[in-house]
């Protein structure tokens, strides 16, 4: 082992070892079946299932991708789910951001209140209000529409990202209404020229949080546009393999990887925030 | 300034998107999930009110209420084990400067939390199928004789489809648990260090005591979790064998999407809120501070 001077002392020993040994194993037990997708999106029926299950593909097949893109509708599950994910995005962002500065800058009687009541929205459970969800997408005509995914998809966020944006309006000083009051600015103007600018890391957080979570969401997407064709988002689409009866693996392999490539890319470049965001919800809830 | 601040138009302007939006999908649908379980309704005609004959039936009459319970109490079980043990010891594991690749370990831990819980399910499936998954096929071809049917046995469907929600979500506690070890100060364990505590005695007494409010929170996610479990379960198993791997939001959605007997399956919904509701206060009431020796050093350490 290098001795690293005066950086800290590294373990030595037998138990040690075995504990090192656990973590690679359980770091190989998360990553595998991620790697194994990736392989198997490069083979055939054959070679996943007889020659070759474990292995690097003996022949690369690009075709597979190819084949995903072009027989499997992947492109419209794609730009659903892109649409989806940021019309929920932007939505969020703006009702959660234009409340929180409502509860905790302005002055009112039952800001607390309100503040209270948005936050109930942690507690309950998505499994459980399914049914009149759908009742109610379908009660306003918006079945067969975005927004029948939109609307819920940032009702379900709002009361997380109003709690992130909540600590991050209360550490602004006062001083920056007076101000800008002061000079004559209006509420509005101080609202979107002055305040929200500087929630803009609390807004990256919200945003890439509320993406994923848009991205990756099965429950009501099954529920609300599992039989629209049209309107499906790529978590229902790697389902579309399932039941088919000479199923493609390796174009399934495609469609997954396509699927979960660009979550994990954004978690890649904003680790900090992705889990910042998870924890920040732990934080408060508990 | 006061006045500048108290702008009525402003607050209502500011206020009204969320509520509306909040109120239409969230708060309504809770209200009406309790209101129509007092009904016989097939979400079209006129609905017929019952009185508790809903709930008689479910709790009572209903066999597969029983199984939905005990799943929801197996799965609750299997997750927390699996995930608050795993959790704890590599947030401990990646917290401490000794161990290298320590940013490695965390990507590695955390990734399958950002996957879509459908390629998870696909994956596993793949994985653990009878026939031709991986698994099996590993263990035949290390001549092992231990081939089981993971997703048709009814005995353990259920804890195969527990395993994948755990393998999922462990990576999220872990990061819950990483967040609350850095809160905790360094000096704490600098004393241990000199008072002779080897870094195992330093954790059990003080960080495991100190993250008390993180893992009150980590267990409320993965014993609620048991009871709303359902999309492994729709996806793998899809309730089967039989009924095996019922869950009470799966007996929602065969009722209320399978049957058209919604006010049936809003009972089951209303059940589980008030199960999610029960443990939340009971893990609230069993980690309240007060005279606990396993807790006590929490009161002297708040302030730092």
């Amino acid at each position: 082992m290098k001795k690293k001077g005066s950086g800290p002392r590294q373990y030595t020993g037998v138990s040690a070892t075995i504990f090192t040994i656990f973590l690679w194993a359980y770091a190989i037990f998360s990553l595998y079946p991620l790697l194994w997708m990736i392989l198997y999106s490069f083979k055939d029926n054959t070679e996943i299932f007889q020659t070759n299950p474990f292995g690097l593909p003996q022949v690369w097949r690009f075709e597979n991708y190819v084949n995903a893109w072009n027989q499997y509708d992947v492109p419209l599950y794609f730009k659903n789910s892109v649409i989806v994910g940021a019309g929920t995005v932007i939505l969020t962002i703006i009702c959660a951001m234009m409340f929180t500065f409502a509860v905790t800058r302005l002055q009112w009687k039952g800001r607390d209140a309100a503040r209270t009541f948005i936050s109930t929205g942690q507690f309950i459970p998505v499994q459980a209000i399914l049914l009149p969800v759908v009742q109610t997408v379908a009660g306003l005509h918006l079945m067969d529409t975005y927004w029948s995914l939109i609307l819920p998809y940032a009702a379900i966020n709002l009361a997380f990202s109003c709690m992130v944006y909540y600590g991050f309006f209360k550490g602004i000083p006062k001083e920056m209404e007076e101000a800008a009051c002061i000079d004559g600015a209006s509420i509005w103007q101080t609202f979107f020229l002055i305040i929200m600018p500087l929630v803009g890391p609390a807004t990256m957080t919200i945003a890439i949080y509320v993406f994923l979570s848009a991205w990756n969401e099965f429950l009501l997407a099954n529920v609300l546009v599992g039989t629209t064709a049209h309107l499906k988002t790529l978590p229902l689409g790697v389902l579309f393999f399932q039941g088919q009866f000479t199923t493609d693996w390796g174009s399934m392999g495609a469609t997954m990887v396509i699927a979960s490539l660009p979550a994990i890319v954004v978690y890649c470049l904003f680790s900090e925030q992705v889990e910042g965001a998870m924890t920040t919800s732990g934080a408060v809830k508990g | 300034m006061k006045k500048y601040l108290s702008n009525r138009k402003a607050i209502i302007v500011f206020c009204l998107p969320a509520i509306i939006l909040f109120c239409v999908f969230i708060f309504v649908p809770i209200l009406q999930v309790f209101y129509y379980s007092f009904f016989d309704w097939d979400g079209v005609n006129q609905a017929t009110f019952v009185g508790l004959a809903n709930y008689k039936r479910l709790l009572l009459k209903d066999p597969v209420f029983k199984t939905a319970n005990l799943n929801g109490f197996k799965f609750g079980v299997v997750i927390t084990v699996y995930q608050l043990v795993l959790a704890t010891i590599f947030a401990i594991a990646v917290s401490d400067k000794r161990i290298r690749f320590r940013k490695f370990f965390r990507t590695a831990y955390f990734i399958p939390v950002v996957l879509s819980v459908t390629v998870v399910c696909q994956l596993w499936g793949n994985v653990l199928n009878a026939d031709n998954g991986l698994l099996n096929t590993l263990m035949s071809r290390l001549g092992i004789n231990w081939s089981q049917n993971w997703l048709n046995d009814r005995n353990t469907a259920i804890y195969t489809v527990a395993f994948v929600n755990a393998w999922q979500w462990m990576g999220y506690q872990f990061a819950l648990i990483v967040a609350g070890i850095k809160s905790i100060g360094e000096d704490f364990y600098e004393a241990a260090e000199i008072d002779g505590a080897t870094s195992l005695k330093a954790h059990w007494y003080i960080t495991l005591p100190l993250l008390k409010d993180t893992f009150n929170f980590c267990l409320l996610i993965s014993v609620t979790g048991g009871i709303k479990a359902f999309s492994e379960i729709d996806i793998m198993t899809g309730g089967g064998p039989g009924n095996a791997t019922y869950t009470l939001t799966y007996i929602m959605y065969n009722y209320a999407f399978g049957r058209q007997k919604f006010g049936y399956g809003l009972t089951s919904s209303a059940v589980l809120v008030i199960e999610c509701l029960v443990i939340i206060l009971a893990l609230n009431w069993l980690f309240k501070d007060r005279e606990n020796p396993l807790f006590s050093r929490r009161k002297g350490v708040e302030i730092v």
